[in-house]
């Protein structure tokens, strides 16, 4: 369209505005003859009359947190004694970033707390006030609050770095937990949080995005007592919030009690309640109360209200059923009949046959192992008396070489059974790291037992085949029957 | 006709990053200060810009200058922090339905702006008087006489031709851009 044709269509759309023809095509045919024209003012004028609230009001007062949105720290900016390292992600309560603290030369997750939260006084008294109370926790389940600084107008909130995944990760990688898993997680979890509940203080927002598996195998719960800081504060109502921040508050509503989503008052029962929740998906993979995607969110939350989740052991079979009826209790709609708090719960976990009768195949993997260990003491028992019997350098050095594979053996195995009795989620980990110089240590001492079988054969033929058998047993316990037991016990090919 | 040439080959070129740099830090520092409940008013910034920037001594030949400048950097920082946000990729996920239907009663806006800043440009090209209309209502948020005063025509041109320039953009997002 060139500029003459362009203005006679501005002239022609205002006119019609003006003077509204009842019948604009016939109007306009007697305005201008160009059909170009004539089409390009029909067109405008038609998508004029349909466009609505189309850029009626200005952008910057529909959405002022456009406009006024904090700018991100950047690597390098020091704020009070931090300096920022990098961001570490964005949040409904503001940015995080990984910040190293120059007093004490340590890391640091550094919130900044988005200046919504931090600009009404009152507000500001009650994010200090939870701060304080949060950072009385000391728990080795529980991300600890170092400080809460005020710089200038800006608040933050310094925290322990926590290195590692969350729960959520682990549930969407889709590998589903062994049962000592979701028992020792349950069991921690129940700790933090048992803890947290004696002091009087309520995390309000358990989710599988606030709990973190350290590298270590233990979790720790992040943001206690102050992750829903950021809720009520003359909030608009919950319908609107949802519209206009999605991905901001969709998802979390999906751990929230009945009695935290209809506003009224929520206590160390409502955390026992999102605990229910977390456990149950952490332990099958699926929301209790169906899926957590947005679209999907206000079904989940009609039925979080009023309906029962499918129970726990119709999707779960393998699960002990004790733990299954924790989950249960704590899904209750009623607070008064669930838990009272997370104590009681470590209670129930520890007096179920689960926690203290080991799992069904977990015997046989320790039975081998101290059977393994056993044999171990013969074997050298044995290389003594043939040392004896046949005195000579051969012997002698075949003798050394069981010692030293007895005690390397027996310290590893040793070892593995301590992990099992003290730190069982490390288990799978050290036992990957130990199979390979187990392996070598036994078929070591399978080819030095086979020798002294040799040394006898022309004597003691008798002996000799005793030993010789003893020796392919260790050889044969080593390479088919230990990876058996291992994966009975831990689940798959871990 | 509102940009009357500048006064030295550096006097406008260096204004521009100023006062949008400016733009962004108050906008930044606006809701720190504001109390609850009130919201952050483009066109109460563009004017705090203006007496910052005035009281420091910048030269421009007038206010109606500074607010051309001012309207642009306002289009660029909000345009910029949509993209920030995946704006194009919400935009993009759109089906042809819920995208009138979000035009029409402005929902996800700033999913919108990116694509409107490109059709903006369009308009520019066309006819630049338009797009600098839209610049002063829709992304400072001027009155229609705030805005007429700044272009320097009456309020019934000014009003004429945002409906024209609304029409426009109503159509070219709704189906130019596919």
């Amino acid at each position: 369209m060139i500029p003459e044709q362009w203005q006679r269509v501005r002239d022609l759309f205002e006119a019609a505005l003006d003077r509204e023809p009842t019948d604009v095509a016939t109007w306009l045919t007697t305005q201008t003859s160009d059909t170009r024209v004539r089409a390009e003012v029909l067109s405008l004028l038609e998508h004029h009359s349909r466009a609505g609230s189309f850029m009626v009001e200005p952008v910057a007062e529909r959405m002022p947190d456009l406009l006024a949105e904090e700018e991100p720290l950047t690597p390098g900016t020091t704020v009070g004694p931090y300096t920022i390292i990098r961001e570490l992600g964005r949040g409904g309560m503001g940015r995080v970033y990984l910040a190293s603290d120059s007093r004490l030369g340590r890391t640091v997750a550094l919130k900044a707390l988005a200046p919504h939260l931090t600009r009404d006084p009152s507000h500001r008294e009650r994010l200090r006030r939870e701060a304080r109370a949060a950072a009385a926790l000391t728990h080795p389940g529980i991300c600890t609050v170092y400080a809460l600084e005020e710089v200038g107008d800006d608040l933050f909130i310094a925290t322990e770095f926590v290195d590692g995944h969350t729960l959520r990760e682990e549930i969407a990688s889709g590998r589903r937990p062994s049962v000592e898993e979701i028992v020792e997680t349950a069991r921690e979890l129940a700790a933090a949080l048992a803890t947290a509940h004696a002091k009087g203080i309520t995390h309000r927002d358990l989710k599988p995005e606030n709990v973190m598996r350290t590298s270590d195998g233990h979790v720790k719960i992040l943001d206690f007592g102050l992750a829903r800081i950021d809720a009520p504060a003359a909030s608009a109502p919950p319908t609107r919030a949802l519209a206009t921040l999605p991905g901001v508050l969709l998802g979390t509503p999906a751990y929230m009690a009945p009695e935290q989503l209809n506003g009224q008052p929520v206590d160390a029962r409502t955390d026992v309640f999102s605990f229910g929740v977390l456990i149950y998906e952490y332990s099958c993979g699926v929301h209790p109360f169906g899926s957590t995607t947005e679209l999907a969110l206000l079904a989940l939350l009609a039925r979080v209200l009023e309906s029962d989740a499918r129970p726990l052991e119709e999707r779960c079979p393998q699960l002990p059923a004790p733990i299954a009826e924790v989950v249960a209790r704590c899904l209750r709609k009623v607070p008064a009949e669930r838990y009272a708090s997370a104590g009681e719960i470590i209670d129930v976990i520890n007096r179920s046959a689960v926690a203290r009768a080991p799992h069904h195949s977990m015997v046989w993997w320790r039975t081998h192992q101290l059977a393994v260990i056993c044999v171990y003491v013969i074997a050298t028992t044995l290389a003594w008396y043939i040392k004896e019997a046949f005195v000579g350098p051969v012997s002698l050095w075949l003798f050394i070489a069981l010692g030293i594979g007895a005690a390397l053996g027996g310290i590893i195995r040793g070892h593995l059974l301590f992990t099992e009795q003290i730190n069982r989620p490390r288990l799978v980990a050290e036992w990957q790291r130990t199979a390979r110089p187990n392996i070598v240590v036994d078929l070591l001492m399978a080819a030095a037992l086979f020798s002294d079988g040799l040394l006898m054969a022309p004597s003691r033929p008798l002996w000799a085949l005793l030993t010789m058998a003893l020796a392919l047993g260790i050889a044969l316990a080593s390479v088919l029957m230990e990876p058996a037991t291992t994966a009975a016990a831990f689940g798959g090919k871990r | 006709m509102d940009q009357s040439p500048p006064e030295g080959p550096g006097a406008a070129q260096d204004l521009a990053p100023r006062v949008y740099a400016e733009l962004r830090r108050l906008a930044g520092a606006y809701m720190r200060r504001e109390r609850p409940g009130q919201t952050l008013q483009a066109t109460a910034l563009v004017h705090e810009v203006y007496l910052r920037l005035a009281g420091a001594g910048t030269p421009w030949q007038d206010e109606r200058h500074f607010v051309g400048i001012a309207a642009r950097s306002m289009r660029q920082i909000l345009v910029e922090r949509a993209r920030a946000r995946g704006a194009q990729k919400r935009w993009a996920g759109l089906d042809r339905v819920s995208l009138t239907e979000s035009l029409v009663q402005a929902t996800a806006e700033d999913a919108m702006l990116p694509a409107l800043d490109e059709a903006l440009e369009r308009l520019e090209r066309l006819d630049p008087q338009q797009a600098k209309i839209i610049e002063l209502r829709y992304f400072v948020g001027l009155s229609v006489d705030q805005a007429a005063d700044a272009l320097g025509i009456s309020p019934a041109t000014l009003k004429r031709r945002w409906n024209l320039a609304r029409a426009w953009l109503f159509r070219e997002l709704n189906e130019g851009a596919r």
